[in-house]
């Protein structure tokens, strides 16, 4: 009965009903409707604070009554309690996973509507490893991008007219380290240029350090309905040793606020192979996301990239980066400690609680369009790729000339979008759709890379699904060399 | 005065870095022949390769004016190259010639080559006029080298023009000793033809152009020649003098050195040391040829792009008719596909054929580690010579193998003498003589097998005595010796292209330091790949290349697609130059680390 329910109701996310790990939050979520609000918008806005007072109330009334129950120590007993049910529960839930994976990543795939980047090229400070566009300057520079920005956004009015959206991602940088109020008027600005349909994905990055009620009150009223957090480790030694400066507080606080406000929708981001993380390391770190209620973790690897401070350390011998095998060992319990807490990796160094996938990053891994706005960002635009200059100084002129800011402009041509359609699809659990490929490139993988892959099917590192290619997720980190067999 | 006996012939000899190139530029500005504006150092050396590496590979001749004592004389200048490689190229451009300018570095003194170029001076019976170059240097010795040229080589050197390439000092006099010393040619010019061939190469407008000195007789364009080796008949087209580019001249008589076309098509027909006569009024007797060069190191060229075979079946042919010494035939390898072994004098041919092939007709290769030809006498059968390691037979069957021996010559000071026994002994060499040229210089004699000086004994050398050493080398023969072949195994398959042939005393340190280094260079795989070193199924040395755990591109941040396209396809690219063997790829670097070991 309960089953059939699950498979009709689409929308609520499946760990709620089964899920008795952690806060079971039953808020609706706060996807707000914008059409609404640009019409009366000083009442909807009244109705909105009304609501999180309401919602803040409540959670505040439910934070106490755990707490209550939770007096004795129960830390971290998230899946050694009622340890007989877990093994059944875990199977369930696989069994489920999997069919809400398909269903999931066919809407996905269909999806064909375009996603909104805004990068935000500002950052207190910029981490040793970061190769990233950021700079650390005041409210001036912010204030003085914001009008580059909100320009840059009219010059694309005429040419996304026709163009309907249903992402926006914010991202950066940190977004938020912007002053107060902007967010607000960045998407009011938004939503009277392009056109969006049904409900949207609106994520923003935020970092520990900058999180603040009011700002987080801000985004909610914006219409932000997922946030990403840029945890990468608890261990604040460890972050410190990369130029990162934060701590547990920081980030006890930030998951505190976000869910007073009431989001659930929450990401992380997390690092592993730091310079002298420990394995117990990555486990606190997944061990507390998970305590969070966190629906979708991000994992990367480091990657020590020229031009950084970090690549700049390692040559210097100041820092001493981190062996393969234990990066390999991190990866490893990654995968296990996600996989027991029912997340499916659904992309290499994606995963997520199913229905908690991330839309918007969907788009760069399917053949769907994405406009990139703000100093450094990258599109996908009607064949075109093509990003905008990493120089803020240079992005302010050339828009105050009333030019576009782009500095690279590509048509990608099918041999191209061959290698990209290859690379992306395999990145993805889902893998690549062989039917979709001989159709798009005139090309039966299977005949012309017959010797590759039988290769790779006999050595174990892919296997054909229902016409889809895919790689084994126990091989997913040597991607990169399966895909260059295949190109 | 007789046309002919203004005419003077003449080459320079001289060890390696003793100022050739440069006393032929002088001379060559002296008689005015190039324009100032045209002027540029080492006007001779033409190519790329030997204007950067500053070495003469190519032979190249020049017809120059030069007013002496109120008579035009014409001087036909050959400038050779001076590595022991080419002495092959040497012995060519004597036998044009009457007389040779010996160069001797006023600072160095007599050094290996000095005398190997001057022994086949002698042996060409030509007229040898000693030059003391570079007397501008602090360091120049002028009594003591000329005293060296008296007792080591035995020509009076007394009155040996004092000159300066550099600055320019003195030349006239060297000039002119070359017209009063160097006899004029002394050919019949109303004799029949007979013009020795000792150069061609190939035009792509005028087809196979032969580089000929006229003994006999005379040619013009419309005359019907004959090869005499070959046989064959062409009409000439054109006949010049080189100046040093080529210039059309209406005749070619007895004693002139210039170039013969005749449409020739097909490059193996204009042989070096072929006799050109006239079909309607031959010579009897052809000359005398040249000795065949042997070659002494033989390794495998094959295309990086399996397609490309045809093309560098052609630029070896048209490479050949330039380089008389070059050898190649087809050969086929399971890991490289199909491609030419070839014969080369030494390494530094080898190097530079290699970079020519790649230069001049836009190749990709690969190339395997050189080997020389060694004696099989197998149970039962006839002795042959084998150059390629695949083709050596199972041990079982061999009854004895001998390899070829040279006799070398180091000079050296007598301070690095002890590190060079040292080196030689190492390398199997069996001492023979030790002779004091002076108090500054010894010179070595020593029979090595030429296996062992094939890779690197000369940079081996060098390095030793700073530079100051120099060697010559000579085969002498065949000696039985104790030779094994050795396979490199590449997770279980046997890599055909990296076997080699090596003397059991030293297998196992070259086995292991080539496991090594092939560690070093192939990239890790998927899998993992044991490299191991076989000899007649017994293992002597293992490497594992450990497989690749992590490979994996970092997020497409803000959708930045491109980057990483392109990074992919950059390692695409590098695939693409990798050989496939088994399941094991391969970059080209791996076939000439056997060269760069250091045992």
């Amino acid at each position: 009965m309960e089953e059939k329910d699950l498979e009709l109701n689409n929308t609520q996310p499946i760990d709620e009903k089964f899920a008795d790990i952690g806060e079971s939050v039953q808020e609706t979520e706060s996807k707000v409707t914008w059409k609404d609000e640009l019409v009366e918008q000083e009442e909807i806005e009244e109705t909105v604070d009304q609501k999180i007072e309401r919602r803040l109330e409540e959670l505040e009334r439910k934070r106490k009554e755990e707490l209550e129950q939770n007096q004795k120590p129960k830390k971290r007993a998230l899946w050694s309690n009622k340890k007989i049910k877990k093994f059944d529960k875990i199977r369930y839930r696989e069994q489920k996973c999997k069919e809400w994976e398909v269903r999931i990543v066919q809407q996905n795939m269909r999806d064909d509507k375009l996603g909104l980047y805004i990068h935000i090229p500002f950052c207190d400070r910029k981490c040793d490893y970061c190769d990233f566009v950021s700079y650390s300057m005041g409210l001036d520079a912010q204030k003085e991008f914001k009008e580059a920005l909100f320009k840059e956004i009219d010059m694309y009015r005429k040419q996304c007219a026709k163009m309907v959206f249903n992402s926006i991602y914010i991202g950066g940088g940190t977004p938020s380290v912007m002053y107060e109020g902007f967010i607000y008027e960045l998407s009011r600005k938004i939503y009277s240029t392009f056109h969006f349909e049904g409900d949207i994905e609106f994520t923003i990055e935020v970092n520990p350090n900058s999180v603040t009620s009011s700002k987080l009150m801000e985004y909610l009223r914006a219409g932000v309905n997922r946030v990403s957090v840029g945890v990468q480790c608890i261990d604040s030694k460890i972050l410190a040793n990369v130029g990162r400066f934060q701590t547990i507080d920081n980030i006890d606080n930030t998951f505190n606020l976000l869910h007073k406000m009431g989001f659930i929708n929450i990401s992380a981001d997390v690092m592993i192979g730091l310079p002298r993380q420990s394995l117990d390391a990555v486990r606190d770190t997944i061990e507390y996301l998970i305590e969070r209620n966190v629906k979708h973790i991000s994992v990367y690897t480091l990657q020590v990239e020229e031009n950084t401070q970090l690549y700049k350390n390692i040559k210097m011998g100041i820092i001493k980066p981190l062996g393969d095998n234990a990066c390999i060992k991190m990866y490893e319990l990654v995968n296990k400690m996600l996989k027991q807490a029912g997340f499916v990796r659904y992309e290499v160094s994606n995963f997520a609680i199913p229905t908690y996938e991330s839309r918007h990053n969907f788009k760069y891994w399917k053949d769907v369009d994405y406009l990139g706005l703000g100093v450094s960002a990258h599109s996908f635009l009607e064949g075109y790729r093509f990003n905008n200059t990493p120089r803020l100084d240079e992005y302010i002129e050339k828009i105050n000339n009333n030019e576009l800011p782009v500095i690279d402009k590509e048509f990608i041509r099918d041999s191209e979008r061959r290698t990209e359609y290859i690379m992306l699809s395999l990145r993805l659990a889902t893998g690549l759709n062989l039917k979709k490929f001989r159709k798009r490139f005139n090309e039966d993988l299977l005949k012309s890379r017959a010797n590759q892959i039988q290769t790779l099917i006999k050595g174990g590192y892919v296997y054909i699904e229902d016409g889809f290619l895919k790689i084994a997720p126990q091989h997913f980190y040597v991607s990169n060399r399966i895909i260059l067999e295949l190109l | 005065m007789d046309r002919q006996d203004r005419i003077r012939n003449f080459c320079i000899v001289a060890h390696i870095d003793h100022g050739k190139s440069t006393l032929a530029d002088r001379f060559i500005e002296l008689t005015n022949t190039v324009a100032k504006r045209d002027m540029s150092a080492q006007l001779l050396d033409s190519m790329d390769i030997e204007r950067e590496r500053g070495i003469t590979i190519k032979l190249t001749p020049t017809t120059m004016k030069y007013n002496y004592k109120g008579e035009e004389y014409t001087l036909n200048l050959i400038d050779t190259p001076g590595h022991v490689d080419f002495s092959y190229e040497v012995s060519r451009s004597l036998m044009a010639c009457e007389g040779a300018i010996l160069v001797v570095d006023a600072s160095q003194g007599v050094q290996a080559q000095t005398l190997a170029n001057v022994y086949l001076a002698f042996d060409a019976k030509l007229e040898i006029i000693p030059v003391l170059n570079k007397v501008d240097l602090p360091s120049a010795d002028c009594e003591k080298v000329i005293k060296e040229i008296e007792d080591i080589i035995g020509i009076p050197a007394e009155d040996a023009p004092r000159i300066s390439a550099k600055t320019g000092l003195n030349i006239e006099e060297a000039l002119q000793r070359v017209v009063e010393n160097v006899p004029p040619p002394h050919g019949d010019i109303n004799a029949p033809l007979k013009a020795l061939i000792f150069d061609s190469y190939y035009d792509s407008y005028k087809g196979a152009v032969s580089m000929v000195r006229i003994v006999d007789g005379k040619v013009k364009a419309g005359d019907i020649i004959k090869f005499m080796q070959t046989g064959k008949s062409f009409e000439v087209t054109e006949v010049g003098i080189f100046a040093p580019k080529n210039v059309e001249c209406e005749i070619l008589r007895a004693g002139d050195v210039g170039y013969i076309c005749a449409s020739i098509k097909n490059v193996s027909d204009t042989k070096v040391g072929d006799t050109i006569t006239l079909l309607e009024n031959p010579t009897p007797m052809p000359l005398d040829g040249f000795k065949v060069a042997v070659p002494m190191v033989f390794s495998g060229i094959f295309p990086l792009d399996g397609s490309k075979y045809e093309e560098l079946k052609e630029a070896l042919e048209k490479l050949q008719l330039n380089d008389a010494s070059l050898h190649f035939e087809k050969e086929t390898s399971t890991a490289l596909g199909h491609g030419f072994r070839c014969g080369f004098l030494g390494l530094l041919h080898m190097e530079i054929i290699n970079e020519r092939l790649e230069r001049e007709f836009n190749l990709d290769l690969i190339t395997t580690a050189p080997s020389v030809e060694y004696k099989i006498k197998e149970v039962n059968k006839e002795a042959y010579l084998i150059s390629n390691p695949s083709f050596m037979p199972s041990v079982q069957s061999i009854e004895s193998m001998e390899e070829p021996m040279v006799k070398m010559e180091i000079i050296t000071p007598p301070e690095y003498m002890g590190n060079i026994m040292d080196l030689c002994s190492d390398r199997r060499g069996e001492y023979k003589n030790m002779q004091y040229l002076d108090a500054n210089r010894t010179k070595l004699s020593y029979i090595m097998p030429l296996n062992e000086i094939v890779y690197d004994f000369f940079d081996k050398i060098k390095s030793l005595s700073k530079g100051y050493a120099s060697m010559d080398y000579e085969l002498c023969g065949y000696k039985e010796s104790d030779l094994v072949k050795m396979d490199i195994l590449l997770n279980g398959d046997i890599c055909d292209a990296l076997s080699i042939i090596v003397h059991r005393s030293k297998a196992y340190g070259r086995g292991r330091s080539l496991c090594e280094k092939l560690k070093e260079v192939i990239p890790r795989h998927l899998f993992e790949i044991p490299i191991q070193a076989v000899i007649g199924g017994k293992v002597i040395a293992r490497e594992t290349i450990s497989a690749v755990r992590k490979d994996v591109l970092a997020k497409c941040y803000g959708g930045d697609v491109t980057r990483k396209r392109k990074l992919l396809e950059k390692q695409k690219e590098g695939k693409k130059r990798m050989r496939k063997l088994g399941s094991v790829e391969l970059p080209s670097e791996a076939f000439i680390s056997i060269l760069k070991i250091d045992d």
